[in-house]
């Protein structure tokens, strides 16, 4: 593992600032170790893709990020990630307050059960107290973002349910885009979504990463390949190896990663 | 757009802003954590006191007769020099009649259950299944009286007892839990997984059999987890007995005789019962509960059981 | 069909069609006794309704006419305390056990003993509420009756706001979370809007099932020939003036019994049937 973690600032540590360091990280569901000590950069306003088999831990990795697991009792994080050097993983850390920064896309679209502007609104509105303009603006600002305004800019009063799988998407992102997090976490974003909703998801996660440090959970290779500057690639629960994207599907270090991306195996 | 460009930048500064807004709301969490979780104990705390409410209620005449009132059928509140009271006849009324509503409720019951999963239209499925179940939205009054002023005397014109007799309230009991025995048989013959059934017609079988050999053994444990809880609701069912029964506290010597139930002597004498005689009815309840919670509890269990089995 | 039938295979199919022809005369027999039942409260009490049974008030007995409104405006209120206090304890109690408690062993007892409280036997709630209200009040009175409605409402509802809540996917409320939402506001905001059907119909077949019980008020609440709307005092109510006018030979009391009795079943079963198709709608879309 420390391996790997030199094999990467070895390469790529030069220019791009760190906003997240992930530090010997363990998990565990119970008594079961699900993550077995991960080192690991995420850089500013730059997309890392995690691959690899299902099981292998990317999709737990990423629930960290923002502590989903705290949701459920008998899971826990040991070592440290280090957002803005400050670990978030410590007691004491405000749950709210980091997942009001640290944002999260879903394999599965969940609108709420409300109106198209309420499901945006609504995050918006619990930490900023915005006037009925502010708030269209912000509205249409985030929907524009996600690039779903023009669709539904006529029926902003329609239920967040009556929209298309890839347009839930879609709203989901702008709902996430809208309360102005520094980190978007994707988890397989695109899995449950056409062919085309899927190239416009990936089109916005590219212009996303202007504004955003985004990290990025997919199965899909070619989707890793097409938006990511880095990938990590993880295997039963440890991190096997990270480089920059180009790197990994073309000159893999490690026979496992070589593996899994000719198709040999997962 | 340009402002949501610097969010980065401006982070440390919106996120004091945010930390502040959530500090307000933080009280809110917590009260709301603490009335939803004394709300849920409370439900605990119920059961407590109505089980010390009864114990309490009850004590007086559980000291003066102790277990003898399971074994005295009479009832004389107003004896001189001293009342004597028994709990044998309603007791044993009340099981007489839950047992012989259940033996007409269950295999009816059963038979609604299969005709609507196995032969009903689906057209009808719904309609017919409502109907059933509007039998449970009933108030049990109604029960009462239309089985005194219809039932009684349709029974009686038959030979098949009086007006009032264990048997008419046996019967009335059997079309109130109707419902219940066919709506749980209903949902766990569900739980058949329907590659079972479709084996069991792939070798041949009619549509008896693969009901006979394939969904009643299936699910056998959730069949009579239904009956107990249906049992538990016969049990402790008052007004419609009530109107029926005959309220005799004399052991009955036939099914077709009047007798009475411990809720419907409860119902019927407790207003204007004092001191020990009001003690003994309380008694009668203590029992009711006890025997009502083993029967449901007992009845929970088995189909906890189940639910685990099609969970796995 | 082959011409080759065995007679074997003949049973099995005689058999089959008996079970089957059973099964459908169980299905008749079970829908009889609703028709049986609703045609009698129709006969006996469609002759009485008039516009005087909501305007006047109960009859002393024998004498001519008279109404039921106090008794109509009592059982309103019992059924609305009633609910009022139980709706709200029930959902905050559902709540913790679908949402803060849902893997905690408290939760599994506290389920065990709600199904059981559900069906307790009700003349056992009316003791409890007699002996904790009544007795030392030293008279019985409406706010007693509504306690022990309340008594019955809670299981009721603790019991579908669970199930609801529990139907609430995982992931929206992760995506709640996800946004930085404090827990209480993912509760209210999120899974109590995407449960809300659910719920109302939980309220509202407990508001079916307390509104025809006549045990647990017979030595609560009493009733009160008069109009009255003093919750500390015994309070006028459809089910238990039914009770006692129907045992009464006064042929003007037993009309209005039959009366009475034909309101409350066709206002419990309308309002079984809207709650059901409050959660079909949900279902189906």
């Amino acid at each position: 593992m420390n391996l790997a973690a030199s094999t990467a600032t070895a390469h790529t540590g030069h220019t791009m600032a760190e906003r997240i360091a992930i530090r010997d990280l363990k998990f565990y569901y119970g008594d079961a170790l699900a993550l077995k000590g991960i080192n690991l950069p995420l850089y500013d306003r730059k997309v890392t893709a995690f691959i690899g088999p299902s099981g292998c831990g990317k999709s737990t990795l990423l629930r960290v990020l923002n502590r989903m697991y705290d949701l459920y009792p008998g899971q826990r994080a040991e070592g440290e990630v280090l957002l803005d050097g400050e670990n978030i993983l410590a007691p004491g850390v405000d749950l709210n307050l980091l997942r009001s920064r640290v944002g999260m896309v879903f394999q599965k679209p969940t609108p709420f059960p409300m109106t198209i502007y309420d499901n945006i609104a609504f995050g918006v509105k619990l930490y900023e107290k915005l006037s009925k303009a502010e708030m269209d603006v912000r509205v249409e600002e985030s929907l524009t973002k996600a690039a779903l305004w023009k669709e539904v800019k006529d029926k902003l009063n329609a239920s967040g349910l009556s929209l298309s799988g890839g347009q839930q998407q879609r709203l989901c992102i702008a709902r996430t885009v809208a309360i102005k997090p520094e980190v978007i976490l994707f988890d397989e974003p695109c899995s449950a979504l056409d062919p085309i909703s899927t190239a416009k998801i990936e089109e916005l996660i590219d212009e996303l990463k202007s504004d955003y440090t985004i990290a990025i959970v997919t199965h899909n290779m070619q989707q890793a390949a097409r938006v990511s500057e880095h990938t990590a690639f993880m295997y039963l629960g440890e991190l096997i190896e990270f480089n920059e994207t180009d790197r990994i599907f073309t000159t893999p270090k490690d026979q496992r990663t070589q593996d899994y991306i000719t198709g040999r195996f997962g | 757009m340009t402002d949501m460009a610097m969010t980065s930048h401006a982070a440390s500064a919106a996120s004091a802003e945010r930390a502040a807004v959530l500090q307000k709301l933080r009280g809110g969490d917590t009260v709301f954590y603490w009335m939803t979780r004394i709300a849920a104990v409370s439900v605990l705390g119920l059961l407590g006191a109505i089980m010390i409410s009864l114990i309490i209620g009850a004590w007086p005449a559980l000291t003066e007769y102790g277990l003898r009132f399971l074994t005295t059928a009479r009832w004389a509140p107003n004896a001189m020099p001293d009342p004597v009271l028994g709990g044998l006849s309603p007791l044993v009324g009340t099981l007489i009649t839950s047992f012989v509503a259940l033996l007409i409720a269950v295999p009816v019951g059963l038979g609604i259950a299969i005709f609507l999963t196995e032969l009903c239209p689906p057209r009808l499925m719904r309609p017919i299944s409502v109907a059933i179940e509007m039998l449970a939205g009933i108030p049990s009054i109604i029960y009462g009286m239309w089985g005194f002023f219809v039932l009684g005397p349709f029974l009686a014109d038959r030979g098949l007892g009086g007006n009032l007799s264990l048997f008419n309230a046996s019967l009335i009991l059997a079309i109130m839990v109707l419902p219940f025995i066919t709506a749980i048989s209903r949902d766990v013959f569900a739980t058949v997984p329907p590659v079972l059934k479709e084996a069991a017609y792939g070798v041949g079988c009619t549509t008896w059999e693969v009901v006979r050999n394939v969904v009643l053994p299936y699910t056998r444990v959730g069949l009579i987890g239904g009956v107990m809880l249906a049992l538990g609701r016969a049990l402790g069912e008052t007004m419609a007995v009530t109107f029926v029964v005959g309220n005799s506290f004399r052991l009955p010597t036939s099914l077709f005789s009047p007798g009475t139930t411990i809720s419907a002597a409860i119902a019927s004498e407790f207003a204007e019962s004092a001191d020990l005689h009001q003690s003994a009815l309380i008694l009668l309840g203590l029992l009711l509960f006890v025997l009502t919670f083993c029967v449901l509890a007992a009845a929970r269990l088995m189909l906890a059981r189940l639910a685990k089995k099609a969970g796995a | 069909m082959s011409a080759r039938i065995s007679p074997l295979y003949a049973g099995r199919k005689r058999v089959n069609a008996i079970a089957m022809a059973l099964c459908y005369a169980a299905t008749a027999f079970g829908l009889m006794w609703l028709a049986l039942i609703l045609a009698s409260l129709l006969i006996n009490g469609l002759p009485g309704l008039s516009p005087a049974i909501f305007l006047e008030n109960t009859p002393p007995p024998n004498a001519q006419g008279g109404g039921l409104a106090n008794a109509i405006v009592g059982s309103l209120m019992l059924t609305i305390i009633g609910v009022g206090i139980g709706a709200p304890i029930g959902i905050l109690a559902g709540t913790y056990m679908a949402e803060y408690g849902r893997y905690s062993r408290v939760t599994s007892t506290i389920r065990f003993i709600n199904d059981i409280l559900l069906s307790a036997p009700s003349i056992i709630i009316g003791l409890f509420i007699y002996t904790i209200i009544v007795v030392p009040m030293g008279r019985f009175s409406g706010i007693a009756g509504a306690l022990a409605l309340a008594v019955i409402v809670i299981p009721v509802v603790v019991r579908t706001t669970e199930d609801m809540l529990l139907l609430v996917p995982n992931p929206l409320r992760e995506a709640a979370a996800a946004l930085g939402m404090p827990r209480s506001l993912v509760i209210k905001q999120v899974a109590y809007r995407a449960a809300r059907a659910g719920i109302i119909t939980g309220v509202l077949l407990a508001v079916a099932r307390v509104s025809g019980e006549t045990a647990p008020l017979l030595f609560t609440v009493l009733s009160n020939q008069f109009w009255s709307l003093d919750i500390t005092q015994p309070l006028a109510n459809l089910p238990v003036t039914i009770n006692n006018f129907i045992n009464n030979p006064d042929p003007n009391w037993k009309k209005l019994a039959w009366t009475g009795a034909l309101l409350i079943t066709f206002a419990v079963l309308s309002l079984n049937i809207v709650a059901r198709t409050l959660t079909q709608s949900r279902k189906s879309k």
